[in-house]
């Protein structure tokens, strides 16, 4: 089992969502996130005064997948959240202890 | 009781002392016998009679017996006095009639005058919206705080003694005949004559304050008083504590704001300088520039300097830092309803439906509005090369300062050239103020508001082209500059003596209330400090000052609050 995050452009969820549930997946959690990568943001004026924009706003896709079905959903992720310019976002996989379904107390690969 | 009174006299004779002043002050008759005095109405059934009859030149239809027999009109004044006794002798039901009219035209009057004070009372929650939008989100509810208690606070100061202190010898000079006259506010605490300093009539809006026209002119008057009362919110916030803001608010209703506003508006000595010293109409505001948004501005900068900038306003350098607004939906609305609570602010300052030169005032007012904005968002355009949104409001709020005195006297086009001129000043006072003399101010309060209400004023003395206002403050009632029915002129229609009282009235207006604020709140903050803590202002003035915070989005607990564990 896999829990992957993704952080991806904000007009490039819908995209990313169409081709995970075509995979198949079973559940998926966003979180509006902000931050910045090796750019570190940019700078408006604000009233004739300099500012820098260093959290520009993304979202975080959390989702769970069975092994066989992580190599096909990163894919996925990567061909519809990409457009080749800076800021396009990252994809973090980690490995998964253990998953349970509160309301029926279901463990594992059942859970998911 | 007896034993303190004989073993401190002098206390209680001190006591007793102030008593009597305060009960002389209340009862409004200090100096006139009340036998003389004029009674007031405050069921509204005699105000508005045969005497308010006018026709559209503002011609009275009742002709008072001439006195002076040593004027040189007098043989023609008496002739068209006898004239109209025998008309009247002969139709004694024509004179009934006029009588009902009159009390009509009053009433019109009154109908208006209310109505576009609830308009003025309307730009309140305008200005609570575009200052919270102002400002960053955690201070928001403090924001709000300031606004509403602005209004609570200043409204009570002014009740009090502001209404007084203001109107109260209005009758002598500056009688407002649309409205009845007010003939009850007839006594300067502080002056006399021509050279009203202090109006002595009213407090507590008792006895002579106790009338319908009087308390007509209250309405509309205390809405412009909480005007200038909230204008230095915009300055202050973000870092003032509560109990200093309400200290504020008490002084500006009931002192700063009423003197200057006798001196221009309740007959006083400014308004007179016309008569007394050959200066044009005297100082001519029309709808409150400086007496409103003037003394608002120059105190809120006093204040702001006081205050010092908000904590990490300026970095190491000195450069200024950006705080940018965290809501520019309420920003924006909050300046269309302060536009539209304008159509109240100016053209009900004629005090009358029956004055028709109100459609000049609306269509001026939203000219000088929309042009104030175009030069401003332009200008920042240019200058930075993306519009700013936060300055195309400052730049429409600029154009209705600068307009409001002189929307009454100047043509539509004349209207545009000022709003041009004050969304210009607008953005060079924001620029000013934050680079040269490094004053805080979040919302541009000293630069919408002090900076343009001077340019409103001098406005009328150069672009008043004396259509209207013959006989304004008594001046030119006959002819005025060679001409019958010439009003208030500016420079460029050739008076030049108007430009001088403008230009030297606007900037006693600054120095004024830049100096009576600086002076009474060093002293206050040398007490206590007025500014709250290091820790208060970093993390956000809602909670460590109001103990909430303005969103439901950010009080995480509310969402739980109720589902705890029920008690027995």
């Amino acid at each position: 089992m896999k829990r992957i995050d993704a952080i991806v452009r904000p007009d490039k969820v819908d995209a990313v969502k169409a081709s995970l549930l075509a995979l198949g997946i079973t559940g998926l959690t966003i979180v509006e996130a902000r931050g910045f990568g090796r750019q570190k943001g940019h700078t408006e004026t604000y009233r004739g005064a300099e500012y820098s924009l260093d959290f520009l706003p993304k979202l975080l896709i959390t989702l769970l997948v069975v092994d066989e079905l992580l190599e096909p959903a990163i894919a996925g992720i990567m061909e519809n959240a990409r457009t080749g310019h800076i800021g396009d976002g990252k994809i973090f996989v980690t490995s998964l202890d253990e998953v349970i379904r509160i309301r029926t107390g279901e463990r594992g690969q059942l859970a998911i | 009781m007896l034993d303190a009174l004989v073993e401190h006299p002098r206390r209680w004779m001190l006591k007793a002392l102030i008593f009597l002043v305060f009960a002389q002050i209340a009862s409004g008759s200090t100096s006139v016998a009340l036998a003389q005095q004029p009674q007031p109405d405050p069921a509204g059934i005699a105000t508005g009679d045969k005497s308010a009859v006018s026709d559209a030149a503002g011609n009275p239809l009742v002709i008072a017996e001439p006195t002076d027999k040593t004027t040189p009109d007098y043989e023609q004044s008496k002739e068209a006095f006898d004239d109209y006794q025998a008309q009247a002798a002969k139709e004694p039901i024509a004179l009934r009639l006029a009588d009902s009219v009159g009390h009509m035209r009053i009433a019109t009057n009154f109908s208006w005058t209310l109505l576009t004070g609830y308009l003025v009372l309307f730009m309140q929650a305008g200005f609570a919206l575009l200052t919270c939008g102002l400002v960053r989100k955690k201070n928001a509810a403090h924001l709000m705080m300031l606004n509403f208690a602005a209004y609570v606070f200043a409204f009570l100061a002014y009740y009090a003694c502001g209404f007084a202190f203001q109107y109260g010898g209005t009758a002598i000079n500056a009688a407002p005949s649309n409205l009845g006259g007010t003939p009850t506010l007839n006594h300067f605490l502080l002056g006399r004559g021509l050279w009203g300093i202090l109006g002595g009539k009213g407090f507590f809006l008792s006895g002579p304050g106790y009338d319908a026209g009087s308390l007509c002119l209250t309405l509309f008057e205390v809405v412009f008083m909480e005007t200038a009362g909230y204008i230095i919110v915009g300055a202050i916030c973000e870092r003032i504590t509560f109990w200093a803001f309400l200290l504020c608010e008490l002084f500006i209703g009931g002192i700063l704001y009423p003197v200057f506003g006798c001196w221009v508006w309740g007959g006083g000595w400014m308004s007179q300088l016309g008569t007394t010293m050959h200066l044009g109409h005297g100082y001519v505001d029309f709808a409150g520039s400086t007496v409103v948004h003037g003394i608002g501005g120059f105190c809120a900068m006093a204040l702001a300097v006081i205050l010092g900038p908000r904590l990490g306003k300026y970095g190491p350098d000195g450069k200024p830092r950006a705080f940018p607004a965290h809501n520019l939906v309420f920003v924006v609305t909050g300046t269309f309803i302060l536009l539209f609570g304008w159509m109240g602010f100016n053209p009900g300052s004629t005090l009358g439906a029956s004055d028709l030169r109100i459609s000049v005032v609306a269509v001026n007012t939203n000219l000088a509005a929309v042009a104030g904005s175009a030069a401003a968002l332009l200008l920042w355009y240019f200058m930075f090369g993306k519009p700013d949104i936060t300055m195309a409001c400052n730049g429409m709020l600029a154009g209705l300062v600068a307009i409001t005195a002189p929307c009454a006297f100047v043509s539509p086009s004349s209207a545009v050239i000022i709003g041009i001129l004050a969304g210009v000043l607008v953005c060079l006072g924001v620029l000013f103020n934050e680079r040269v003399l490094k004053v805080d101010d979040p919302c541009g309060a000293i630069s919408v508001h002090g900076y343009c209400g001077w340019l409103g004023a001098v406005s009328v003395g150069l672009f008043a082209d004396g259509t209207y206002g013959a006989g304004w403050n008594s001046v030119g009632v006959a002819s005025y500059l060679g001409k019958a029915g010439q009003g208030v002129t500016g420079l460029l229609h050739g008076d030049s003596s108007q430009f001088l009282i403008q230009v030297a009235g606007a900037t006693l207006m600054a120095v004024y209330s830049f100096g009576f604020t600086y002076v009474v709140f060093r002293m206050v903050n040398s007490v206590r400090s007025m500014r709250v803590s290091q820790e208060a202002e970093l993390s956000g003035l809602d909670v460590p000052e109001f103990g909430m915070v303005a969103y439901p989005e950010d009080a995480v607990e509310l969402l739980a609050a109720g589902s705890q564990q029920q008690g027995a």
